[in-house]
């Protein structure tokens, strides 16, 4: 699902943020990728989803080589990943479910899969009561759930998450953490990038460490360390 | 798909949150392109007044509708005798009657009731020296002669009308000019301030996978509309223009000369669609910058 050939990413300065890194990651994974901050976690979830290009190395995301992919190809490319913010970014003048829609809206679907998909998902996360309510009437967990929502209502293949926990307390954490392994039982290939030890520790799932943009650990059913 | 209830939707939302600055967008481009068409208008007028003072015609001798063909022959040959006139071109009443119709195609009910015989032939005579007292002289001694109806010089007053016209002409050129590059601007400026407000819906829109033209239509439909409601402001004062002033002028010429002085209906048309074709491709260019420099590839 996820392939890396020698990928190596440099930005202004020489800074180089991924170096000569090679994985694979299959269909249906769940991968935690830690780090100290600056290993270059965000940058490897930046190149599956062509927000950056590497200098060197190729990429393939569900069949096509993200680094060679024709700009208008793109958004195409992103319908069949999702992606997850640590701080939710939420439309603040959108309910919970205009929230979601909004990414069903912006990819052209009609409005009856809308009006289907959307109450189905907020179940899922477990919001369909909160679907009226507006993103500051919500606690933190509930933000990040609308934020999952958003990212799966399109059933992609793929779901990206940069530190989906950052923000958050242990507890509401485990929850969210919880609802990923869910979505990832569904066959969904999930691809994590977090610093929350216990959650990593307490799940046992593949582990990629990152280190000075170098990966120097590959383990699987792995611990934080 | 773009869905246009979307698009009209999103496009709508962006209007009303920055409306100041849409209502001064639009202002700007009406207030330049109604520039621009007044330039045009006037042109039109001054060209339609004195086409017949076109190629150094300084004055014509108008003949009766009735007069004899030996008056007439006598008039040319007192024309073509005289050492001061360079040249001089005889309109029949046929000839006459095409101006006349050309000059009032927007009034059939008096082309209805004109013919070709009721129209005098005249005489447009170039001098061999443009001075005014000169041509003056020649030309009254046409004056009073059988068969002369009338003797009417080109003067200063229509040459001091079609300075003036040119000068107008050339300050609304100018300041058109000026006006509309700032409505580029201002359009650019406005989108750019848009995209700003709606930083983040496209952050999500992106990452979810929405198409680039998705994310640009609304912004430029919002630029689109802003300069074809200014370009409409304009075709409204292009009409108050052709209506309370250029009209006017015509009707307030006591001598005729000005007769002309005026813009028919087709032309009136012709100025409205540059000014909307100008107002779509000024709002074009501004929302195509703006969605360039301000959206990221």
């Amino acid at each position: 699902m996820i392939k890396l050939e020698n990928v190596t990413k440099v930005f202004k300065g020489d800074v180089v943020a991924l170096r000569d890194a090679t994985i694979s990651i299959a269909k249906g994974e769940l991968v935690f990728l830690v780090g100290p901050s600056g290993s270059g976690k965000s940058t490897f979830i930046r190149l599956l989803n062509r927000e950056e290009r590497p200098e060197h190395g190729r990429i393939f995301v569900a069949g096509q080589n993200v680094g060679t992919l024709s700009s208008w190809k793109v958004p195409y490319l992103r319908r069949n990943i999702g992606f997850i913010f640590q701080d939710f970014k939420l439309l603040p003048k959108k309910t919970v479910g205009e929230n979601v829609a909004f990414a069903l809206e912006v990819i052209g679907k009609p409005r009856h899969v809308i009006r289907k998909q959307v109450p189905a998902i907020l179940d899922l996360v477990g919001l369909s009561r909160k679907m009226d309510r507006f993103p500051y009437e919500l606690s933190g967990g509930e933000q990040q759930r609308v934020s999952i929502a958003r990212a799966f209502v399109n059933r992609p293949l793929i779901l990206l998450a940069d530190e989906p926990t950052g923000n958050l307390d242990p507890q509401t954490s485990r929850g969210i953490t919880g609802l990923l392994d869910r979505i990832n039982q569904t066959g969904t290939t999930v691809v994590m990038a977090t610093h929350d030890r216990s959650i990593v520790d307490s799940m046992r799932r593949r582990v990629v460490e990152l280190d000075r943009g170098v990966i120097v650990r590959d383990q699987a059913r792995g611990v934080y360390e | 798909m773009l869905s246009t209830r979307y698009a009209l939707r999103e496009t709508g939302q962006n209007l009303r949150r920055n409306y100041q600055l849409a209502v001064a967008t639009v202002v700007t481009v009406g207030v330049s392109l109604a520039m621009f068409g007044g330039f045009v208008l006037f042109q039109t007028a001054a060209d339609s007044a004195t086409k017949r003072w076109e190629g150094g015609i300084e004055f014509v001798v108008w003949m009766n509708a009735e007069a004899t063909p030996e008056q007439d022959d006598r008039i040319r040959e007192r024309l073509e005798e005289s050492s001061a006139i360079s040249r001089f071109e005889y309109v029949d009443q046929a000839e006459t009657f095409e101006e006349f119709k050309e000059l009032f195609a927007d009034t059939p009910e008096l082309l209805e009731s004109v013919t070709a015989e009721m129209l005098p032939p005249s005489y447009r005579v170039v001098p061999a020296d443009p001075d005014a007292d000169v041509v003056e002289e020649i030309g009254r001694q046409f004056r009073g002669q059988p068969g002369v109806r009338t003797v009417v010089f080109a003067g200063e007053a229509i040459r001091g009308i079609q300075d003036l016209s040119d000068r107008a002409g050339r300050v609304l050129f100018i300041g058109s000019i000026v006006l509309l590059g700032a409505s580029a601007l201002l359009i650019l400026n406005t989108l750019a301030i848009a995209i700003s407000n709606r930083r983040q819906e496209i952050e999500i829109m992106r990452v979810v996978g929405a198409s680039r033209w998705f994310v640009r239509i609304p912004f430029m439909l919002e630029g689109l509309i802003q300069g074809v409601l200014g370009a409409l402001v304009a075709v409204g004062c292009n009409s108050l223009l052709r209506t309370y002033v250029i009209d006017r002028f015509s009707e307030a010429d006591a001598l005729q000369l000005l007769a002309g002085f005026q813009v028919d209906n087709a032309a009136l048309l012709r100025t409205n669609l540059v000014v909307l074709g100008i107002g779509v491709v000024v709002s074009v260019a501004g929302s195509a910058a703006a969605v360039t420099l301000h959206l990221d590839p």
